[in-house]
């Protein structure tokens, strides 16, 4: 039988079973989750509520890509209509759209009226680069609203407009090739965090920890664009001690977007 | 019963101390058998990386019994190379070739490489050969027109996958290995349904990228049964000729 690309003699038999390495761990909530699609990519194999659920993830704040690509406002309230009620599964993430400064603005406040927590900027695939006046504007703003943001782009790029104003910020394509430049950057900036997607080497996790501590890394997985397993398998074979891995999947999280005690 | 055709060796100059961590990374993953390439070879000095790793593989180091060695090959230091190939292939704990194409300055479609290539082909061992995109394509038709070559597509073409369905379609001498940073949803799979299973190698680039990259990725594809034991090691071990029941 096959369940969602995965079949159960898969799970028991291959010599690629992941369920003993992963054991007991569980996500509280993944920092890094999209709704919607690329025009221009590929759908997905499952959508992402799928995808968490076949990994055992509770919640996943959530950004929509119609916001991120096409109208914000629309694109916004389909992923807050997608979460109703008290936010358990979907934690709604406001997308933004750095090629409308002003209209970024306007969103935020709208989303911050309505409870949300957290901001979401792609700048990647808005074609902005980190010393565009939009980023630096929304950045002051946010800080403003108290709102945490989460960021694409190149760490070793988009560090910069974000600096100085006392922002909270994730950055969630810091890949372990540039971990090096982040740590240094969040050193001087103690709101600056990064997801975990991408801290794939084998002691970058560790290595993060050590120099500014747990309470510095988030679960991502960019579900369902990329294989949660993998980020999954990385913190549950690391070398983490239970209360720092508690943090990373999910209590950093949910202090950001939720408001939770930390 | 697993084995990684694409690890290494050594220190890395990022921002990490994964040196000594070769066998401890399998072991996260029950990786049983490993082929390693010295990243100072990779990335420096070829001779003197496989000098080093020579050293390590007869050290007596715990675990280095689970590793076999490639030589590295600099295609713009063919003379060192053959030198080589003729010193540590009949140790036998060297059983192929590892080139990488950016850190030595050569495509696969420069003459150089080819040269590269056809010598690795007379010593009768296969080459590990980093791809990205469509170079892959590029080493299928080299793979075609040097008799005997052996090739390996490291990362698979990476975010080139796709051509490098198209390059294993063209050649039934070249091997496709998955290892990457990026882990796209239903990469694996996608490649897994379209290829022969008998060209699928598992490979993780572990100590640069912790296995868990291509563990997960391959996890993620739910192969089962002949197809994930062939990945994991049936097809490595009779590419590289390895003693295994």
């Amino acid at each position: 039988m096959v369940m969602a690309g995965i079949s159960r003699e898969g799970l028991r038999m291959t010599p690629f079973d992941t369920r003993h390495l992963i054991g007991d761990l569980v996500v509280t909530l993944d920092v890094d989750v999209l709704a919607g699609a690329y025009p221009d990519r590929d759908l997905p194999p499952d959508p992402a509520p799928v995808v968490l659920a076949r990994h055992g993830v509770a919640a996943a704040a959530t950004a929509g890509l119609r916001a991120a690509l096409f109208d914000m406002v629309s694109g916004n309230d389909e992923v807050l209509a997608s979460a109703p009620g008290n936010w358990v599964a979907v934690v709604p993430v406001g997308s933004l759209d750095l090629r409308d400064p002003l209209g970024a603005v306007r969103e935020m406040e709208r989303l911050a009226a309505l409870g949300v927590r957290g901001v979401r900027l792609f700048p990647d695939e808005q074609g902005v680069e980190a010393d565009f006046p939009s980023v630096r504007h929304v950045a002051r703003r946010a800080a403003v609203l108290g709102l945490t943001v989460l960021t694409g782009g190149d760490v070793r790029r988009f560090w910069r407009p974000f600096t100085g104003l006392g922002l909270r910020v994730v950055f969630l394509d810091t890949h372990f090739y540039h971990l090096g430049d982040f740590l240094v950057a969040a050193a001087d900036e103690p709101g600056f965090h990064t997801s975990t997607r991408l801290l794939n080497s084998p002691d970058a996790l560790e290595t993060a920890v050590g120099e500014i501590g747990p309470e510095r890394l988030l679960f991502g997985s960019r579900s369902p664009y990329y294989e949660p397993l993998v980020p999954l398998l990385r913190l549950a074979t690391g070398g983490l001690k239970p209360d720092e891995t508690a943090l990373v999947a999910g209590g950093n999280a949910r202090r950001l977007l939720l408001g939770e005690p930390a | 019963m697993i084995i990684d055709v694409h690890a290494h060796q050594g220190p890395w100059f990022f921002t990490m101390d994964v040196a000594a961590l070769t066998v401890a990374a399998m072991d996260r993953y029950g990786i049983d058998l490993a082929v390693v390439s010295g990243t100072e070879a990779v990335i420096y000095d070829a001779s003197a990386g496989n000098r080093s790793l020579a050293a390590f593989l007869g050290s007596g180091a715990p675990g280095s019994e689970r590793l076999y060695g490639y030589v590295t090959v600099n295609p713009r230091r063919l003379a060192a190379a053959e030198r080589d190939l003729d010193a540590y292939l009949p140790t036998g704990r060297f059983v192929g070739a590892k080139i990488h194409t950016d850190y030595t300055g050569s495509p696969i479609g420069s003459p150089w490489m080819r040269e590269a290539l056809t010598l690795v082909a007379a010593a009768g061992v296969p080459a590990l050969v980093h791809t990205w995109g469509t170079s892959v394509l590029d080493l299928a038709r080299v793979c075609r027109d040097i008799p005997g070559l052996r090739v390996i597509a490291g990362h698979m073409g990476a975010d080139g996958y796709r051509h490098a369905v198209e390059a294993a379609r063209t050649c039934d001498r070249l091997y496709l290995e998955p290892c990457w940073s990026h882990f796209p949803a239903g990469r694996i799979a996608e490649v897994a349904a379209a290829v022969d299973p008998g060209r699928l190698l598992f490979g993780t680039d572990s100590t640069l990228i912790d296995p868990a990259s291509a563990f997960g990725s391959v996890a993620a594809a739910g192969l089962t049964g002949d197809a994930a034991d062939r990945l994991a090691w049936r097809n490595a071990a009779d590419l590289f000729r390895l003693p295994i029941g």
